[in-house]
């Protein structure tokens, strides 16, 4: 196998010609298990840099960062705006279509009562009231022509007593 | 400009900024000490997030400007080899093959870390986080010719040492 093309690579590695992509594939090549003897001597070197790329921190880490910061409630709480904020234009829609259907049953019915008898109710009120206006009043004609009647009677009464007392 | 989550985009920099700080400090308490420094940090700026380009970039700086202050203060600059010997797991029931590749990567370990600073976080960030040299030179607040020159020194430096062996 001809190795002349990562022979010059590694030898662009240390005068710092090469690019990240090639850099990449020299870290390639050196982690597979067969690379010629002449090349050995690099392994180590790649090798290290890769467990190197291992060294990581515990999971306890993020706990305590995230304790620290209070971010993690901080979140929560977000978590929980967020639903509410989703949740609240389907209660407002809600409220809006109920209020809508409120007033309209109440227009409703206030317009089915008044072309079924709200007029007539008007019209018989003002003839109840006039009939017994005039009812009243055919009363009062009434006491007051008997009224009449009877003074009328007294004043004829001495008439038939003087006729009378003529006769005696 | 697109919102940063702390949780989804800051803290998952965690395992680069303790490289980082690894490789500044090669003392892995310390190391995540400073990991939490620096995200605390950048938690306390939050309102000032905005205004960052790149928060990977900046907060790899934040982290090494910590490492860095964090060996000047300690004076472990001289980092003991001793103590990365100390972290490998144990070797006895090793294969001798593997423990000889152990023992050639834990020289590769004491040839990097007795590299200057500039040149050790240069090949951290090149050649295990794979950054451009303009984001080297961007996190690193260098120009980019002082990477290159900085990278060259220290590969040709690994070159001859690995190739002495």
């Amino acid at each position: 196998m001809n190795y002349q093309y990562i022979e010059q690579l590694i030898e662009r590695y240390w005068d710092c010609q090469t690019t990240l992509e090639e850099e990449q594939i020299l870290r390639s090549f050196f982690k597979q298990d067969d690379v010629p003897m002449h090349l050995m001597q690099y392994v180590p070197f790649f090798a290290h840099e890769a467990a190197e790329k291992n060294e990581k921190l515990g999971e306890d880490f993020d706990k305590r960062i995230l304790a620290m910061t209070a971010e993690e409630s901080k979140t929560v709480k977000a978590k929980q705006i967020k639903l509410l904020t989703r949740i609240s234009p389907f209660f407002k829609a809600v409220a809006v279509v109920a209020v809508i259907l409120t007033i309209s049953n109440i227009a409703e019915r206030a317009l089915q009562n008044n072309s079924a008898s709200g007029t007539t109710v008007g019209v018989t009120d003002t003839y109840t009231r006039k009939e017994d206006i005039t009812a009243k009043i055919k009363i009062i004609d009434s006491s007051q022509s008997e009224a009449m009647a009877k003074t009328d009677s007294l004043k004829q009464a001495p008439a038939i007593n003087k006729e009378d007392m003529m006769l005696e | 400009m697109e919102e940063i989550s702390f949780k989804n985009d800051v803290l998952p920099l965690k395992d680069k900024l303790f490289r980082l700080a690894l490789r500044i400090t090669s003392n892995r308490e310390e190391a995540e000490d400073i990991v939490q420094d620096t995200l605390i940090k950048l938690w306390n700026q939050r309102n000032e997030w905005s205004a960052i380009r790149n928060m990977e970039t900046y907060s790899m700086t934040v982290c090494r400007n910590l490492a860095l202050d964090a060996i000047s203060k300690s004076e472990r600059q001289n980092i003991s080899l001793d103590e990365t010997a100390h972290d490998q797991p144990d070797t006895s029931r090793m294969q001798d093959e593997v423990l000889m590749r152990q023992q050639q990567m834990d020289r590769i370990r004491a040839i990097i870390q007795q590299l200057p600073e500039k040149q050790r976080t240069i090949i951290l960030l090149r050649d295990i986080e794979e950054k451009s040299y303009q984001e080297i030179a961007e996190i690193m607040g260098i120009n980019l010719s002082d990477v290159k020159v900085n990278l060259f020194r220290a590969r040709q430096t690994l070159k001859a040492k690995i190739n002495k062996s």
